[in-house]
């Protein structure tokens, strides 16, 4: 580490604490969980659509950071390799859980149509809380529908805000692949809420 | 309208674009109500993409993550290098194969021996774990015979 470590350490004091969880100091790492469990958890139910998954999820990104710390070499901020953990480990379950349902012979879109539980909306007015719901339901289906490595990319740049220089490095890509993947995410996102917004129109006629 | 131009709105949409180039697109916007009408399709679609806020992290989360972390070994599978996890795969699959491959071979030889176990089990007393085995295993040869037989007698 030597001088790269005091470098990184004056850009984000987190180095210092990860090199304490590295030594075994239990407080330490507990201090690192609670500045950064909020982002982890929020990043891993965007990717995986479902709170539950995300819990475990984060659980086992912590995990792997406490056997990893070690080995992490100080570049940047800690949250960009916290991130880049975490990514990975739900692009892995992503994988696996299309591979389950390949197993099962069950159609992608199966898990896309569940409604999941979605918390109250703060909006005085119902037919706000119903048009939110609504689109958050139709943002869900958008994501699912896309290419695992594309629906990192949008998740950090949307969610996350992220610029496409901290996706390159949280992804390991260049900054020409978050373009090229964010332009094709995108592309897929307005067919999307195009085909959603002509299913309303059409059940609206119906009525 | 060419990739270049809409992969330009796009990082002028995330203010990824320099500010000269910013401008010069701005001013062709302003010319060009296509173009114009494109970026207002891309903001819609972005500003679009809406989920609720995420759910906070349970009570004590760090605590127990903390726990479960000082009760995991210290060598695990996912701690180990991805050649030595390949490798470990590998061998498992080839020890499985051949496990299988053996069974099969050990069982195709075993099975005319079945009646020489019983008849000794019989010159000795009670039923041995073995032969109770065996009985099952007959009783599972002779119910699959008996259900070839049925199906040749339907035919």
């Amino acid at each position: 580490m030597g001088t790269d470590s005091a470098r990184a350490s004056a850009t984000d004091p987190d180095w210092d604490v990860l090199t304490r969880v590295a030594a075994g100091e239990g407080d330490a790492f507990v201090r690192l969980m609670e500045h950064h469990q909020d982002r982890l958890l929020r990043l891993c139910e965007r990717m995986l659509g479902d709170v539950e998954e995300a819990r475990d999820a984060t659980q086992e990104v912590f995990l792997k950071v406490y056997q990893k710390a070690g080995d992490a070499r100080p570049q940047g901020q800690v949250y960009t390799w916290l991130y880049r953990i975490a990514v990975n480990h739900c692009l892995n379950k992503l994988r696996r859980r299309k591979l389950v349902r390949f197993l099962r012979w069950e159609s992608p879109a199966e898990d896309s149509d569940a409604t999941p539980f979605d918390p109250p909306d703060a909006a005085p007015d119902p037919a706000a809380a119903l048009d939110s719901r609504l689109r958050w339901q139709s943002t869900r289906r958008a994501i699912a529908a896309l290419p695992d490595n594309q629906r990192a990319v949008l998740v950090l740049a949307r969610f996350e805000g992220l610029s496409y220089k901290q996706i390159a490095e949280v992804l390991e890509i260049s900054e020409g692949a978050v373009e090229s993947r964010l332009f094709r995410a995108m592309r897929r996102i307005e067919g999307a809420q195009e085909s959603d917004a002509s299913r309303v129109s059409r059940k609206e006629d119906r009525r | 309208m060419s990739r270049t131009t809409e992969i330009e709105l796009m990082r002028l949409l995330h203010g990824e674009l320099p500010a000269e180039q910013a401008g010069a697109l701005r001013a062709r916007m302003a010319r060009e109500p296509e173009l114009a009408a494109a970026m207002a399709r891309l903001e819609r679609s972005w500003s679009g993409l809406e989920l609720p806020p995420a759910a906070p992290a349970p009570p004590a989360f760090a605590q127990r993550v903390l726990a479960q972390a000082r009760r995991q070994p210290g060598l695990s599978w996912s701690a180990a290098p991805r050649w030595a996890r390949a490798t470990a795969a590998a061998a498992l699959a080839a020890g499985l194969a051949l496990g299988v491959g053996a069974g099969k071979l050990v069982s195709s030889r075993s099975l005319p021996d079945t009646e020489n176990v019983l008849a000794v089990s019989a010159a000795g007393g009670g039923p041995s774990l073995a032969e109770t085995w065996w009985d099952s295993l007959d009783d599972l040869e002779s119910t699959s015979t008996a259900a070839t037989d049925a199906d040749g007698a339907q035919l």
